[in-house]
């Protein structure tokens, strides 16, 4: 943002994460115990409590996200998908065919569920006692989704860029903070920028990963021990696999990093407020990585830890450019009524962490 | 009435849909909430009977919200204020006080610890068994055409064995079929040339077996030998070990995915494959198991029943291997196996008829 000399700067007010390992575990030990005792069923209260822990910390300008949703309102989202799933697997037994048709149902849903999570989302989350609402619609998540992901799936990986922005756009320009709008119009050069490192990561990683796979093939046949080697052929699959899955990774971490940057950085909120992030991409993935490491080392014990460690690090790297007072804003939202108050009757749509 | 007016808490207030924050205080009379500015605590902003008001659950320190009917919220981080307050006249969080870092959260981390291995240990083996029981045939056969179809394009060529000698060993394998539980309608035998896997049989759990040219070869005529080999993978058909391997992998990962609950996404791919691969261990005692349904068959079908123990010979004798099972090995040591097949065998045989 290029500002007049005389005009004021913006203020930049980066987010801070209050909350400690030490808190966290006995939530995230809790959750545990109780979802193991009611085999799962605890496991959306769980949720609820786990992400109210985590906006209820994440501050911006001294106040704190909050998290609205219900534990019975993600519990029938989840009993709605299991049942979906159970119900395909037996109508695909039955018939095949009509399995394949409702698989198939699925995939056309899928930009409705995507839309309808993301609303759900939005609507469970408030800033200063303001609900954020989603308007987005399903026609703009099938382009988004779909057109998306056919585009970098059929291009390898190459007109991801593209893909990126469509969803983005798709997401910023449809989210509202009470009734402001935000807005994102991230760049292809920016985005090609964070793409390239990320791709040749892929690239140099793909190449490792095929002479490891080749070396496993070759050490089975060198290493024959019984009439079936079923058990061994799976072994060097999981010899190719899993050095791909890191290389998966490793880029995916460094792309989304990068992006993230990227499309935050274009964003305006209610036409002035540029939101801000500027995570190190070798730094996240340096978090990510030891938080395993040591997650696994220690059997899980001090994943509230990492937890808490990798948030800490996502917030205090996000924030906003206050262009001009904020109480501006604010008044300005009191004006035009309220969201808050509302009680959604949405239920939890496919969550991606389930 | 003035005298019972308590002042609870200090914080924030903000007004009905608006994000305005008015610094204010918390009072209480009998069962009634109301809020009033700091510096005017006669004119209340906003009061409500406990029933209409919503306090949200304590988790960690996050902030305490008190939602009133209007709307209005009232913000305050003095936790233990509201708390002392709420337990006088409802009942208090049972789960928070249980989340508190406290010696106690040992006895928690300890219970847990003992609950997942019960459910590893009993639990799953269990659901294990029902779920081999319930796969309908038209998923193995499934799984078994696209596994075939994968090795096909992937490993295997086309067989150089005339048609003489596969018929040869399709008229062996048909007599022993005939004794075992599928007949010879269950099984379908297909040749190969195995390529980079080399000598080699294994069994899809459909039935379908493959046998390689190169294995074929290794037998240098000794028949017995080959069917031998093909009896055991009738063992592992029967007893579907596939299946059974393959449930175990997932009912394992599903343990680890309940307990780590937000292990985060790259973690949670390579902790599940791991598991998986520790589930492969297993396999010690399929292999024992198949090893027994061959000596069986073979004696039944009066064939030589320790002709799979030669194979292990031959297989010693090419590649030089030798080694005891361990727990990272899925095959148990050659020479262990051919001492209990060479006992089973003379078992069977100085007990008579067939």
């Amino acid at each position: 943002m290029q500002q007049a000399a005389a005009d004021h700067e913006p203020d930049l007010k980066r987010g801070e994460f209050r909350g400690n390992a030490r808190e966290y575990f006995g939530i995230w030990i809790v959750n545990i115990l109780l979802t193991i005792l009611t085999i799962g069923v605890y496991s959306a209260w769980a949720k609820v409590r786990r992400n109210r822990y985590f906006y209820g910390n994440s501050y911006v300008d001294s106040h704190s996200f909050d998290y609205h949703a219900r534990g019975l309102q993600i519990l029938i989202g989840r009993v709605i998908v299991i049942a979906y799933i159970v119900i395909y697997n037996i109508v695909l037994t039955i018939s095949p065919i009509a399995g394949i048709v409702l698989g198939l149902l699925m995939l056309l849903l899928l930009p409705w569920i995507v839309m309808r999570s993301l609303r759900f989302n939005a609507r469970i989350t408030s800033y200063r006692n303001i609900r954020f609402d989603f308007t987005g619609k399903t026609w703009g998540a099938f382009v988004a989704i779909i057109g998306g992901g056919l585009v970098s799936f059929l291009s390898i990986g190459i007109l991801a860029p593209f893909a990126s922005r469509w969803l983005y756009r798709y997401i910023f320009n449809n989210l509202r903070y009470g009734d402001r709008r935000f807005e994102s119009d991230p760049r292809l050069g920016a985005l090609y920028r964070v793409w390239l490192p990320a791709f040749i990561i892929f690239l140099v990683g793909a190449a490792i990963a095929a002479g490891l796979g080749a070396l496993a093939i070759f050490s089975i046949a060198g290493s024959d021990m019984g009439g079936d080697n079923e058990i061994q052929l799976i072994l060097a699959m999981y010899g190719v696999l899993i050095p791909t899955l890191v290389i998966f990774a490793v880029s995916g971490i460094f792309y989304r990093v990068g992006v993230r940057n990227v499309v935050m950085n274009a964003t305006v909120f209610d036409g002035r407020h540029r939101l801000f992030s500027d995570l190190g991409r070798r730094r996240y993935f340096w978090i990510v990585l030891s938080n395993f490491v040591i997650s696994v080392i220690t059997l899980g014990l001090m994943r509230p830890w990492a937890a808490v460690r990798e948030h800490r690090y996502t917030i205090e790297h996000s924030g906003i450019l206050v262009d001009g007072p904020l109480d501006d804003v604010i008044s300005s939202i009191e004006r035009s009524g309220s969201a808050a108050a509302a009680e959604y009757l949405d239920i939890e749509g496919f969550d991606f962490g389930f | 009435m003035a005298s019972d007016i308590r002042m609870i808490a200090r914080g924030f207030w903000h007004p009905p849909g608006s994000s305005r924050a008015i610094p204010a205080t918390l009072s209480g009379t009998g069962k009634t909430l109301f809020v009033s500015a700091d510096g005017d605590s006669r004119d209340p902003l906003t009061m409500n009977d406990l029933i209409k008001v919503d306090i949200s659950a304590r988790i960690g320190s996050i902030p305490r919200r008190i939602t009133f009917a209007d709307g209005s919220m009232f913000e305050t981080a003095d936790n233990d204020a509201v708390d002392h307050w709420v337990r006088n006249h409802r009942r208090g969080g049972f789960v928070h006080e249980l989340e508190r870092f406290h010696p106690r959260l040992a006895v928690v981390v300890v219970g847990i610890i003992l609950l997942a291995f019960g459910i590893y240990r009993y639990a799953v083996p269990a659901m294990v068994e029902i779920a081999v029981l319930v796969t309908p045939p038209a998923v193995t056969q499934w799984m078994a055409s696209g596994t075939l179809l994968s090795l096909d394009q992937a490993v295997f060529s086309e067989t150089e064995l005339s048609l003489e000698k596969q018929q040869e060993i399709l008229d062996g394998f048909a007599a022993v079929a005939a004794v075992s539980g599928r007949g010879p309608e269950g099984y379908n035998v297909n040749f190969r040339k195995g390529g980079a896997i080399g000598p080699n049989a294994f069994a899809l759990p459909d039935g379908t077996l493959v046998i390689t040219d190169e294995l074929i070869a290794l037998a240098d005529g000794d028949m017995d030998m080959i069917i031998g080999v093909l009896a055991h993978e009738i063992g592992h058909v029967e007893r579907e070990h596939s299946l059974r391997q393959l449930y175990r992998a997932a009912g394992t990962a599903g343990l680890i995915m309940l307990i780590a609950g937000d292990i985060g996404t790259a973690g949670e791919d390579i902790l599940t494959n791991g598991a998986a691969l520790v589930a492969l261990s297993h396999s010690r005692e399929a292999e024992h198991e198949a090893d027994r349904i061959s000596v069986e068959l073979m004696h039944r079908a009066g064939r030589d029943p320790a002709a799979i123990g030669r194979f292990f010979e031959v297989i010693e004798a090419e590649f030089g291997l030798e080694g005891d099972s361990s727990f990272l090995s899925t095959h148990p040591g050659t020479a262990e196996r051919r001492q209990a097949i060479a006992d089973y065998a003379s078992e069977l045989k100085s007990s008579g008829a067939p």
